[in-house]
């Protein structure tokens, strides 16, 4: 028994840190609240040099953004579920606020939010480098996303 | 060209996604992988990327070093030259007394661009204006390229609202400048377009500064950031939806685009009877 757990030792450490890291990630992420009808759930924060510009829920829009010099795209994976009282609605672009306080606007609009039941969209931010994101704003509800950014 | 099949329908949607297109969707869609996947390549081999590395972009002195590898000008109007390298067709005749509706069918198409761009600018809650200068912005197009804005907006201008036309026209200018307030991105394709070291010319960059500081810099605006979203290989569009707002907001002439001697007549003609040699 102990030969045997001793030989899945390396698995189990390996599903042990995949379990740690999971929770941590589960952690940082604000809770789910509901905005105009919609289940929101913002999944992650990330930092790239060239992103999809793809509305909410997305298309296949083939368009990036891309890098540019002392810049880096943010980008911001937020799921929506629709709710059984949601009602169609025109809602304004998300916006992000950094740890400076200074608000980004993303070019990335809601267009038919209610049109499928399920989507996760990605808002594209063009910040500083080294920028971290503290908040994001969707229709006045704000959403601490500090804990998703790496440090 | 090897073209992995299963990664081409999977960036497409699926197969499901493949069956509803179009044969011009899929065909484009086509193009565009094969491209992509040429300039992964081409810039792989030139050692400038690795595969899953940022794309690089060709500069403005290699963009102008093709010019002399085609048979005719970039800025030739659409209905000039053949599909990717194809000759020409026979036209179809446009009516006696064609629409507006008639050169989206006959001469515009398929213009899904333009029609996807009028699509997010209706479902936005944008203003008609607004909606109908999306849905004309590109149409030129078909006619000449250099300066598309001016030669759009001299298209319409006879036909359309003062704030279309204007929007029609200096979207031109705007799209090589971003305005992430009013949600507009400078675009990858225009790194592929015109090199990732362009710089706007002159008279381009003395527009813009106008503009920023006019009343109406919005209404161009919102052209450009529509435009950005508007390259959707899968997007299902009609000029149906338009029907009402070119109604109410496109003067038709009774004897038919090209034959109201309007200041534009000619153009239209032009686009009626493109294989006219003089």
């Amino acid at each position: 028994m102990v030969a045997r757990l001793k030989a899945r030792a390396p698995q189990l450490l390996t599903a042990g840190a995949i379990a740690i890291a999971s929770a941590a990630v589960l952690l940082a992420q604000p809770p789910a609240r509901t905005v105009n009808g919609l289940q929101v759930s913002v999944k992650s924060v990330e930092h790239t040099a060239k992103a999809s510009l793809r509305d909410c829920p997305p298309g296949t829009n083939t368009v990036n953004a891309v890098q540019r010099p002392g810049d880096e795209i943010a980008v911001v994976t937020v799921d929506f579920k629709v709710m059984p009282d949601f009602k169609p609605v025109m809602m304004k672009r998300p916006t992000a606020t950094a740890a400076d306080d200074k608000v980004y606007n993303t070019s990335i609009q809601f267009v038919d939010v209610g049109s499928v039941p399920e989507y996760s969209c990605q808002f594209v931010y063009r910040v500083p480098q080294g920028t971290k994101l503290k908040t994001l704003q969707i229709e006045g509800a704000s959403f601490d996303i500090s804990g998703l950014e790496s440090k | 060209m090897e073209i992995d099949r299963r990664a081409f329908i999977a960036g497409l949607g699926g197969a499901a996604a493949v069956a509803g297109m179009s044969d011009e969707a899929k065909a484009d869609a086509l193009e565009h992988y094969m491209e992509d996947q040429l300039d992964a390549g081409v810039a792989a081999q030139r050692g400038q990327t690795a595969p899953g590395q940022p794309e690089t972009f060709q500069t403005v002195a290699e963009i102008e070093a093709q010019i002399e590898t085609r048979p005719y000008r970039r800025g030739v109007g659409g209905v000039f030259v053949g599909n990717r390298g194809q000759n020409v067709k026979k036209i179809e005749p446009m009516p006696d007394k064609p629409s507006i509706q008639d050169f989206f069918r006959l001469r515009f198409a398929p213009a899904n661009h333009v029609l996807q761009s009028a699509t997010r600018a209706m479902k936005t809650g944008m203003s008609e204006e607004i909606i109908l200068a999306c849905l004309l912005h590109d149409c030129v197009l078909s006619l000449i390229k250099p300066d598309h804005g001016w030669w759009g907006a001299q298209l319409f201008e006879p036909y359309i609202p003062e704030k279309s036309a204007f929007a029609i026209r200096y979207h031109q200018t705007l799209r090589f400048f971003p305005d992430e307030e009013a949600g507009y991105e400078y675009p990858d394709q225009y790194y592929r377009i015109f090199g990732k070291d362009y710089t706007p010319p002159q008279y381009i960059q003395d527009t813009y500064k106008w503009l920023k500081n006019h009343k109406w810099y919005m209404e161009p605006r919102l052209v450009t950031v529509n435009d950005l979203y508007a390259f959707d290989p899968n997007a299902k569009v009609s000029i149906e939806p338009f029907e009402d707002v070119i109604g109410r907001h496109f003067k038709s002439p009774k004897e038919g685009l090209g034959f109201d001697n309007s200041p534009s007549a000619h153009m239209w003609r032009t686009l009626a009877r493109p294989d006219s040699p003089l």
